[in-house]
């Protein structure tokens, strides 16, 4: 199963992860064999997500850039938080800039280990030092052919094993779930934060004995939606787009999509701190940034980009003038508890 | 055996131990040294304390998976024993076209991989599947959940593990001496009592290698648990990814591969002290 779209594990576990608390630099200190510091003034290194990803960044953002300035780009996959704060404390660096998700974003601010950022290259573009760059989103998918007068609309319905009966699935992954579940109990989009953790839990409590599938890669849910293991899902949309290319039965809406934002963050203390600030300017500029996010089915953060993306795959993108009103955003920095104590209790909730 | 070792230490010979060497150093770079550090791990991530030992035995969510992993195990060698048993014993009395042909059937299952044996099922038990179409046309019209259900994936781990038992048992087959079967029919022992006061305990040395074989393989399970099973049946490897991938636990994994690990040893010491690990490779 690979990871290499929205919503890789680093990208979508972001507060989760502990190692800022030293964890996982042991570890990585055995693994990683990191580069030998590099200062050389024409060449940045860029951690990717690899594969379509990778392909994608190459041909719209990385080749235009040194095609432009003549900064050679040189890739580090997969995208890892761990490294990223593991290279600042050795000072050994492997790449130069990397993209975060939100949680992880204000972690990475609060410990030091991300470069400040002063100018916008776009109004709004800043955020806890980070760059918006594309989002994705977290939809609801139903098989036409088990419902074919029309599947669920909202995360209500979702939760209506009367109206909609059949098995479902949704992500093994409580930070972007619990949300859901307070929609899905009648709490309204501008009330969901801070979360109500009891309340999330007791109304996921009526929907799992009809979760078949937690799933925890993004293959893994393009799987059971094509061969139609499941009848519904809560779905990152282009995995679903995925399903509907490999000719499945399939519908979707873009109501109650729940938004998540990348961000290019610079690693704190590199050499190459100016390129990789140059090289984000142009990763977020409208031109490359519609054909990265066309090409690998996010939704840009630069509303300039909108102007490079034709009518039609503009359909696709939850950023989309069109798409955007019906959709919500996670708000990490209000979340209402601590993530890791809540992924905690749901695992231990998903076992019992 | 002992006479070529006794006879290599009258004249000091190291060639041996030079051949020895490299395995030996491969195991400790790659084997002991990561193993220590795991081992380290577990006391000092996130800090110097036995908290993630404290967690294993006082947290809900890993004494159930615990449980569930032992349960497992168990329920996989019982049925593997007695799918093997049979299986074995039908090889070891058929004529040798047979006993070759139900030998290569076993070994092929053994030689593919058991990522490929895994999405088989997946495959095979999905609510596409041919399994499900066939209860469909057999006029069930609500076919039972298959996969993703405690059925699914012991049924994928009996698949896997099942070779490891049969072999066993039909190596110990093989080995009885056929004059025994004789004389206790020739003192009057008949059908089930011949089977349960002579043939039983003559193969019991393969049942019990074949059984610990089994279980200790099926302990450290991962991927088909993940894969065909639900969260509810999660067993204790498929945990221990789980807490390092998504909450980078590294102290906490570390400290449950150490229980895990100690489990199997204890295991493996009582076995060694009732009949000697030398006789689990046959």
């Amino acid at each position: 199963m690979t990871r290499s779209r929205p919503g890789s594990p680093t990208l979508l576990a972001p507060d989760r992860r502990t190692f800022l608390k030293a964890g996982g630099a042991a570890l990585a200190s055995t693994l990683a064999m990191p580069y030998i510091a590099r200062a050389q003034d024409n060449v940045l290194y860029v951690n990717t997500w690899g594969g379509p990803w990778e392909e994608a960044a190459k041909a719209h953002i990385f080749d235009p850039f040194t095609a432009e300035t003549g900064i050679e780009i040189r890739t580090v996959s997969p995208v890892s938080f761990a490294k990223l704060a593991q290279q600042v404390q050795t000072g050994t660096y492997e790449f130069d800039v990397t993209t975060l998700g939100a949680g992880e974003l204000i972690r990475a601010e609060q410990a030091g280990i991300i470069e400040e950022l002063a100018d916008a290259p776009y109004e709004g573009a800043l955020f806890h030092n980070g760059v918006g760059s594309h989002a994705f989103a977290t939809v609801i998918a139903h098989r036409t052919d088990k419902f074919p007068d029309g599947g669920p609309q909202n995360w209500a319905e979702f939760w209506d094993v009367e109206r909609f009966p059949g098995p479902r699935s949704l992500q093994r992954y409580p930070a972007r779930v619990l949300p859901l579940a307070l929609l899905a109990d009648g709490v309204a989009v501008e009330d969901l934060y801070p979360l109500d953790i009891d309340r999330a839990f007791a109304s996921l409590d009526k929907i799992k004995e009809h979760v078949l599938v937690w799933w925890t890669a993004g293959a893994q849910s393009t799987q059971i939606l094509r061969d139609g293991e499941i009848d519904l899902i809560g779905i990152w949309h282009g995995r679903y787009f995925e399903a509907e290319e490999a000719g499945a039965p399939v519908a979707m809406t873009w109501n109650q999509g729940e938004i998540e934002r990348a961000y290019w963050v610079v690693a704190k203390g590199t050499p190459n701190a100016e390129n990789a600030k140059k090289f984000i300017d142009f990763a977020v500029s409208a031109k490359p940034l519609a054909g990265f996010v066309t090409q690998a089915d996010y939704g840009p953060l630069n509303p300039a980009a909108n102007e490079f993306i034709s009518a039609e795959d503009a359909e696709r993108m939850p950023t989309s003038p069109k798409n955007y009103p019906h959709t919500f955003e996670q708000e990490i920095d209000n979340f209402g508890a601590d993530i890791e104590e809540v992924a905690q209790r749901f695992e231990e909730w998903l076992a019992s | 055996m002992g006479a070529t070792i006794s006879r290599l230490g009258e004249r000091p010979n190291l060639w041996p131990w030079l051949l020895l060497a490299p395995l030996t150093a491969y195991l400790a770079i790659f084997f002991l040294v990561p193993l220590a550090d795991v081992a380290v791990m577990s006391f000092t991530e996130p800090r110097l304390s036995l908290a993630n030992y404290q967690k294993i035995v006082t947290g809900t969510l890993y004494q159930r998976v615990f449980l569930n992993t032992f349960l497992t195990a168990g329920l996989v060698t019982l049925v593997c024993l007695c799918v093997g048993y049979p299986l074995a014993y039908l090889m070891n009395n058929s004529k040798p076209r047979t006993a070759m042909l139900i030998l290569l059937l076993v070994t092929m299952s053994f030689w593919t991989s058991f990522l490929v044996r895994t999405y088989a099922w997946m495959v095979l038990l999905g609510n596409n599947g041919p399994i499900v179409a066939l209860l469909s046309a057999l006029g069930l019209t609500n076919p039972p959940q298959l996969l993703f259900t405690r059925f699914s994936s012991t049924l994928a781990m009996v698949h896997i593990l099942a070779p490891y038992m049969i072999m066993n048992i039909y190596s110990v087959m093989r080995k009885i001496d056929p004059v025994l079967i004789r004389s206790a029919e020739s003192l009057g022992a008949r059908g089930f009592s011949l089977f349960r006061h002579v043939y039983l305990p003559l193969t019991a040395p393969g049942i019990a290698n074949g059984c610990v074989l089994v279980f200790v393989l099926c302990l450290g399970f991962y991927v088909t648990p993940v894969l065909l099973g639900s969260p509810r049946e999660q067993m204790i490897a498929g945990l221990i990814g789980h807490q390092i991938e998504e909450f980078l636990a590294f102290g906490m994994g570390s400290a449950m591969a150490m229980v895990l690990l100690a489990i199997t040893l204890a295991i493996l010491a009582v076995y060694h002290r009732r009949f000697g690990l030398d006789k689990l490779w046959g």
